[in-house]
């Protein structure tokens, strides 16, 4: 009797330390894929500015940090590049080169509102000829202020309906705009 | 019958002449059921008699004997013998009231078995709902969830149709324990949509304990108990097992699992092996296939049991493994998207189409089990109990992402859970009429996060020490029942990921109770009362969440100062049980004090995906008041109606609004069904059965609203029959399940996806079982 328990004993005891030794391996934790921060890099003749949507620590803790895209009031060609990354990592993750790779999947949509005298065209396109606009065309008009909204959609359905062009929403920003 | 019984014990004790130890208390009852087979089939008249006190007595048509005014600590030979089966002859041991049930065998050899004990298994002081044999049977192939939606005072709270997660009397996910094959499951239970990692196709037979279970079950057990139990291990020779197949319409799906158990002849070793398979494609709402609601899943376990001398032993090992996708119109960016989802009428982003394939976002999920028990009957009256459990508990979620990026062959969450469980009990049985037990209990368990940060890691150790006792003297018609539990858990939280850096250890200890009486009006009418004291710890994404929960729509933010949940509940119950009538009934109000829950904040928090409402764990008082049943009446010979029904009331009773609805809390439901099964039928009947559910329209919601309005009240007719039959000598049955028989459109108030989809249409299956 008393050999059986103690063999039983041991037996369970090293399946213990065998399966024990399963949660002692993986103890580095991966880092999520996050979208963290967007930069307009905004180029034209005389201009050059870049305007940074932050939220380094990701989503609570603090509040993200909205750069104010001032713009010179009656001003053509001036061009905008989106960048995508994510700075909470270090070094940062940049995400534009895979968004552009796959840009039939994705689509940035652009929307003034607030009375801003701002046109955003899109001036690129995707593989199948298709709006892409990472690249977008700026026009201003008079001395006003309002609201920049731009969006990243993950595979639209209608990417001509640029109101709702279905899909998912990978980043939903807005900036404060002023044209002066 | 208590006036005859004593003047009949009476005229015993001063005529009869019995071998005993101490003659002086011969009242005790030897009752039991007679059956044959290894179906074991209720045996009519068969002749029961006791040699040693000269009293015979045939059982009844169902099987039933009971020979009175036995004497007390006495052993007795017990001779049955029927016209068709082989003599049997056995020794038993009468100690108080004492059960015991015969089987014969057609072709037995004689045998002679000493027993040493067996005294009555005690009848629940809790309210309990047990699943029928045939209720088992036609929803096998189903998850557990789906199993035991019938049940009164249960419900479901889905994530879609394939992930379900049980609800009783209000209480779910850590509210809840699910106990399989004696071993409480521990796994991501705190998650919404995380399912329970439970094979039904295991169970022999599954019940539902209602109200606060947590001295026997722990700090778990809050609202109740799911209790799974196996089927008892194969008692004769050689082989035995069963093989069940199904297909089911709805997701083109099909199920096979098997079970074989083998006895080795001249020992006491059993040994048993099991499986199932299951796969299934895209289900279809009435007027749409819903993509990507496919499912996989594999399981396996195995089991030996074997004796020496006064020692028991039983090890087991067992793997419940899962693939399910998720409906993809239900994976959202942000609250615009959410908004236009709730406002369109059919699914967005759906594609119209029936496949297998399982694509982004799915879950997967897989739990091991390694169960060790050891037990040793010390003497006639003690018995002593250890148990060593390991698990391990691993959960993935893949989202849908950009398919160049390192993070399209990763999974977005990842969990990994290990426990250890010791156990020590001791039990007895009745000693001056009192029986029941003690019992401690040690547990470490580890949990990391692989990927995804909505909870920390987490390092946990606790401890419990219980004690239950019961007091029944036959034929006094009370019995009465208490206990006490103490447990203590401390758990250390880390993280190091840059969204949730902390570094905390906390720690919970509290006492639960619970003492319950019954009163037996007859023997086939009885009243229960259960007042139990319960407690939980907070969950540590309780205390330390901090993120968006996509699909609800909400940025959800932990709190580090929460205390433990403490409930006290107390239940009524009343049952008939009779071969015309049959009735359970329960009442119940369960008060909870600092009871948590998620508090809008009338803020937002802006985010890269845009804004979402801000949601504040708190806690505050409340009160779970409500009420269930079911019956069934017999009309004739073989027709049966059976009507049942579940309400619930929960509000909390302070900070304010006070009085405010809980959400999430199971609408009305009615259930009423006719069924005619051929008569003289036990755990192997034939039958047909009609039915249907009502379920109302949740009225009683937050005040402060709903993302989407509750859906409308609907009604599902179902369809379900069996038809017992032999292949050779095998028995087979053979069976028909029908869902949702007139394809209805409908949403249920207790799914997520009732933002995005309707619940699926009509299901028909058909399932093949085979006993070898």
């Amino acid at each position: 009797m008393k050999i059986k328990v103690s063999s039983f004993a041991s037996i369970a005891f090293i399946l213990s330390g065998l399966f024990m030794l399963g949660g002692c391996e993986k103890h580095d934790h991966t880092e999520q894929e996050n979208i963290t921060t967007i930069k307009l890099l905004v180029t034209g003749p005389g201009f050059d500015q870049t305007f940074t949507w932050n939220d380094s620590d990701g989503p609570g803790g603090n509040a993200p940090v909205i750069d104010e895209i001032v713009l010179p009031a009656s001003t053509t060609g001036l061009q905008c590049a989106i960048l995508v990354s994510d700075e909470s990592q270090s070094p940062a993750v940049d995400y534009t080169a895979e968004i552009s790779a796959e840009n039939t999947a994705h689509l940035f949509t652009w929307t003034v509102s607030g009375g801003a005298s701002l046109t955003i065209t899109g001036a690129d396109q995707d593989a199948y000829g298709k709006p892409f606009s990472q690249i977008t065309n700026w026009v201003t008009g008079q001395s006003s202020t309002g609201f920049l909204n731009v969006k990243l959609y993950h595979e639209p359905t209608d990417k001509t309906n640029s109101a709702n062009p279905g899909g998912e929403v990978d980043f939903d920003i807005a900036f404060p705009v002023k044209i002066q | 019958m208590s006036l005859r019984h004593h003047a009949a014990l009476t005229a015993a004790c001063l005529l009869g002449s019995v071998a005993a130890a101490r003659a002086q208390h011969c009242h005790s009852v030897l009752r039991g059921h007679i059956t044959e087979g290894n179906q074991r089939d209720p045996l009519a008249y068969a002749t029961v008699f006791v040699k040693e006190a000269g009293k015979s007595t045939l059982s009844d048509e169902s099987g039933y004997f009971e020979i009175i005014d036995l004497c007390e600590d006495s052993s007795y030979t017990v001779e049955v013998s029927h016209v068709e089966c082989a003599h049997l002859v056995q020794i038993v041991r009468v100690r108080e009231n004492t059960t015991f049930d015969f089987n014969l065998d057609h072709d037995a050899v004689l045998k002679e078995v000493i027993i040493v004990e067996k005294a009555l298994a005690p009848a629940p002081v809790q309210a309990q709902a047990a699943l029928g044999q045939a209720d088992l049977e036609a929803t096998r192939g189903t998850n557990l969830a789906e199993t035991l939606r019938k049940l009164p005072g249960v419900s479901v709270l889905s994530t879609g149709a394939t992930i379900g997660k049980p609800v009783i009397q209000g209480l779910h996910s850590n509210r809840i324990a699910l106990v399989n094959n004696n071993v409480v499951l521990e796994s991501q239970q705190w998650g919404r949509e995380h399912a329970p990692e439970i094979d039904p196709f295991s169970a022999g037979k599954i019940m539902v304990v209602k109200g606060a279970a947590g001295v026997r079950y722990g700090p778990g057990a809050m609202g109740g108990a799911v209790i799974i139990e196996p089927e008892p291990f194969r008692k004769q020779d050689g082989w035995g097992g069963w093989v069940s197949t199904g297909v089911f319409s709805n997701g083109r799906g099909a199920v096979l699992s098997g079970s074989t158990d083998w006895h080795k002849p001249g020992s006491s070793l059993v040994v048993r092996a099991q499986g199932t398979l299951k796969r299934s494609g895209n289900l279809r709402a009435p007027d749409y296939f819903l993509h990507n609601t496919g499912l996989q899943e594999y399981n396996a376990s195995a089991a030996a049991s074997w004796r020496k001398n006064r020692w028991e032993f039983e090890s087991g090992l067992s793997s419940f493994n899962i693939q399910t996708g998720i409906l993809r119109s239900a994976h959202v960016g942000n609250l615009t998207d959410l908004q236009l989802a709730i406002e369109s009428d059919t699914p967005l982003n759906n594609r119209n189409l029936f496949t297998r394939v399982i694509d982004r976002p799915y879950q997967q999920a897989g739990h091991l089990t390694s169960r060790n028990k050891a037990v040793l009957r010390i003497n006639d009256t003690w018995k002593l109990t250890g148990q060593y459990v390991f698990q391990y508990n691993q959960r993935r979620e893949y989202d849908v992402v950009r398919s160049s990026g390192s993070a399209s062959t990763r999974p977005q969450l990842s969990f990994q859970l290990w426990t250890n469980t010791l156990d020590a009990t001791i039990e007895h049985q009745p000693v001056r009429h009192w029986q029941g037990g003690a019992g401690i209990q040690a547990v470490q368990q580890t949990n990391f996060v692989g990927r995804g940060g909505l909870i920390p890691d987490y390092h946990s150790l606790g401890g419990s020490v219980w004690l239950m006792e019961r007091w029944r003297r036959y034929p006094q018609p009370w019995e009465f029942e208490m206990g006490a539990r103490y447990d203590y858990r401390q758990t250390s939280a880390t993280s190091t990921g840059s969204l949730n850096n902390i570094d905390t250890l906390v720690h919970f200890g509290n006492a639960s109770g619970t003492a319950g009486v019954i009163y037996h009006f007859s023997r086939h009418i009885s009243m229960t009362f259960n007042s139990g004291l319960a407690w939980r710890p907070p969950h540590v994404n309780e205390l330390f969440a901090r993120g968006v929960h996509h699909g609800a729509g909400t940025f959800e933010q932990g709190n580090a100062a929460l205390t433990s949940e403490k409930a006290w509940n107390n239940n009524l119950s009343f049952q008939v049980n009779s071969d015309i009538l049959t009735v359970n009934l329960s009442v119940y109000s369960n008060h909870i004090r600092d009871f948590i829950y998620l508090d809008p904040q009338n803020t937002f928090v802006l985010t890269v995906r845009g804004a979402f409402p801000a949601y504040f764990y708190k806690q505050a008082n409340a009160v779970l008041n409500g009420m269930d049943g079911n019956a069934s009446v017999r009309i004739g010979k073989s027709l049966y109606l059976e009507p049942g029904f579940t309400i619930i009331r929960g509000r909390r009773t302070t900070d304010a609004p006070t009085g405010d609805w809980l959400p999430l809390m199971p609408a009305d439901r009615y259930q009423y069904a006719i069924r005619w099964s051929k008569p003289g039928g036990n755990k192997r009947e034939s039958y047909i059965r009609m039915g249907g559910t009502t379920v109302l329209r949740q009225s009683r919601i937050p005040a402060a609203g709903l993302l989407k309005p509750a859906p409308a009240a609907y009604t599902l007719l179902n369809l379900d029959g069996a038809l017992q039959l032999k292949a050779g000598e095998k028995p087979m049955e053979l069976g028909l399940t029908v869902s949702n028989l007139l394809n209805t459109r409908y949403r249920d108030y207790m799914n997520f996806f009732r933002f995005y989809a309707d619940e699926p249409g009509i299901n028909i299956s058909f399932r093949l079982k085979l006993i070898i």
